[in-house]
């Protein structure tokens, strides 16, 4: 029983892992797409992306359970292929990634309403497709903050339960996250795995904290003002 | 050659212009917020008119009749930003070749060392944008520019983040490029200095509209209007009413000088006797007089600003008004010494600067 948080860090591995991976991507999307889209609906639309920002995680997975439980309309579409995401592994990183995508889509969205437009104008004079600008301009102008929304989406996928908890349950050695064992260990009095957890946790918020650090630093790198004067002129 | 024609409107704005040009530098010329830079980008394709076209060279860049809308990246035009906008991620080099990346490889080598050396930056290619003076970013955006030897080269207020000596070396550099670049070139700014040395000719601005466009010299010589007047440094203007007419000249009664004023016509028609006008007379224009011929006021110094190579000295005319009206004169240093405060001077207005126009 003495390794028994082994299972747990492994599955909390693989599902922040493919969590942040697919909210990275995601929230970048959604990101992008909400800076250059105007409409009388985006303000409704971006309170939905941010909704799983301020509900308690309880409630989330309560709607993702309908959502994705044999009456919803989800899970009707995935009986219809013969499976089932309740109570299995992908539902940790479905519960993972809608918690922690608000924080990716935000942070990233503030990074690229932050690059200077007319960069992105001068580009495009150059010739330069929408699709290029993105790549070449953009995305590089906005990587440290699409980097701390990365760091950011990684640590809240980590530390989810409330929703994992109702949508993925707790099968050990299946879908028991470290903080579902956490609380687990606890409530069977199991101090010293408690501990063990606990400890791997604080070490990797820690980190998550430094590598924020050191790429907000990374940001300044890129400002520029037109007036310095170099001994050079 | 480029036409324009459009018209944009915006909440409490209207731009609505109309001008061309053909391979010369062409300065528009106005105060913030007049419209010239959305004129700029209105050709760029950054900004899209209401209604009109722009045709570069034969080429439709936009017809709002025909629908047809070119995307920037169709019109092979070069835009200088006034903050330079360089790609602050990539060094010197690669700003240069973004816009000609689908050249074969030596064919970019070969076309940037030549910009380089042309802009005077060869040493600076592998440096960052952050590593560079204002001055060196200039230079870097309008090597990117020029680099797809784009048909027209569009510079939005090019010196306005610049010290003054810089300025002047960029100046010359503009001017160089002519010699290298055979497109249109559109400046946009509002100094009347710096339009007026660069450009050939200049169209001046105001509220979104276009109230003059000539060759650079008509422009000063002879304002179409009040407004056009005031925007190009015609800062002695006087409200009076004709009392006269002759052939080439018109009398004026000024009351504001207590005088009348014989101003030439310089081919100006359609004006009647009694008719309320103003006149105005550049600073520059205004000369001391020994003697109170025509034309001459009796007028007080009151203020004196001493420049480098000239002097501002503000006069005060008492008028019949009763009011104290001001004439300001810009003489040669060697009026210095001739000028006290308090004093009384001729000031002689000649009937060929006088500018005239109706109310």
């Amino acid at each position: 029983m003495t390794e028994s948080y082994l299972a747990p860090l492994w599955i909390s591995c693989k599902t922040v892992l493919t969590a942040t991976v697919i909210t990275f991507f995601l929230g970048i999307a959604a990101a992008r797409w909400m800076a250059r889209f105007s409409s009388r609906y985006k303000g409704l639309i971006d309170g939905i992306f941010l909704l799983p920002l301020v509900l308690p995680p309880t409630v989330v997975g309560f709607c993702l359970l309908l959502f994705f439980g044999k009456n919803g309309p989800m899970g009707q579409l995935l009986l219809s292929f013969g499976t089932t995401v309740i109570f299995s592994w992908p539902a940790t990183v479905i519960s993972a990634v809608v918690m922690a995508f608000p924080l990716m889509y935000m942070t990233s969205r503030g990074a690229f309403e932050q690059v200077d437009s007319d960069i992105e104008s001068v580009a495009r004079t150059l010739g330069a497709s929408e699709w290029r600008i993105f790549w070449s301009v953009t995305l590089p102008l906005a990587w440290p903050g699409v980097i701390a929304g990365t760091i950011l989406s990684f640590a809240r996928s980590l530390g989810e339960f409330g929703a994992t908890l109702i949508l993925a349950g707790n099968i050990p050695g299946k879908t028991t996250t470290i903080p579902v064992a956490i609380y687990f260990a606890i409530q069977a009095g199991n101090m010293e795995e408690a501990f063990i957890l606990v400890g791997i946790v604080l070490v990797i918020a820690f980190l998550s904290l430094a590598a924020i650090a050191y790429w907000k630093g990374r940001q300044s790198l890129y400002k520029i003002s037109p007036t310095r004067q170099q001994s050079a002129e | 050659m480029l036409e324009v024609n459009v018209k944009k409107i915006f909440p409490g704005f209207k731009l609505d212009v109309s001008f061309s040009a053909d391979q010369e530098i062409l300065t528009l010329l106005g105060p913030s917020g007049s419209g010239k830079t959305m004129t700029l980008q209105c050709i760029a394709g950054l900004a899209q008119p209401d209604e009109g076209f722009i045709k570069l060279n034969d080429k439709t860049l936009y017809d709002s009749a025909s629908k047809i809308n070119l995307p920037p990246q169709m019109r092979k035009v070069g835009f200088v930003f006034q903050n330079y906008a360089l790609f602050p991620h990539i060094n010197v080099y690669k700003n240069i070749a973004y816009g000609i990346c689908n050249l074969p490889k030596p064919q970019i080598k070969d076309r940037i060392s030549y910009l380089l050396e042309k802009m005077n930056i060869s040493e600076l290619s592998q440096r960052y944008p952050r590593q560079l003076s204002g001055g060196q970013q200039q230079r870097v955006a309008l090597a990117r520019a020029l680099a797809p030897e784009p048909e027209i080269l569009l510079l939005d207020e090019p010196f306005s983040a610049l010290d003054t000596q810089v300025k002047e070396r960029l100046e010359i550099e503009i001017l160089s490029i002519q010699n290298f670049y055979k497109g249109n070139i559109l400046m946009v700014t509002h100094n009347l200095a710096e339009g007026y040395k660069l450009a050939s000719k200049i169209a001046i601005y105001d509220s979104g509209r276009i109230i003059q466009c000539d060759r650079k010299q008509k422009v000063i010589d002879s304002p179409a209007n009040y407004t056009a007047a005031r925007l190009t440094g015609v800062r002695n203007l006087f409200k009076g009413t004709i009392i006269g007419i002759e052939q080439r000249q018109v009398l004026v009664i000024i009351p504001e000088l207590g005088d009348k004023v014989r101003v030439d016509l310089k081919g100006k028609m359609n004006l009647l006797p009694d008719q309320s006008v103003t006149i105005g007379i550049r600073p520059e224009y205004v000369h001391l007089s020994d003697h109170p011929v025509e034309n001459t006021f009796r007028c007080v110094a009151d203020r004196i600003i001493e420049g480098v190579s000239s002097v501002n000295c503000f006069f005060h005319v008492q008028g019949k008004t009763g009011a104290k009206h001001w004439m300001e004169a810009i003489l040669p240093k060697s009026d210095l010494e001739r000028i006290c405060i308090g004093q009384e001077y001729y000031l002689h207005l000649h009937p060929e600067h006088l500018n005239i126009f109706r109310d």
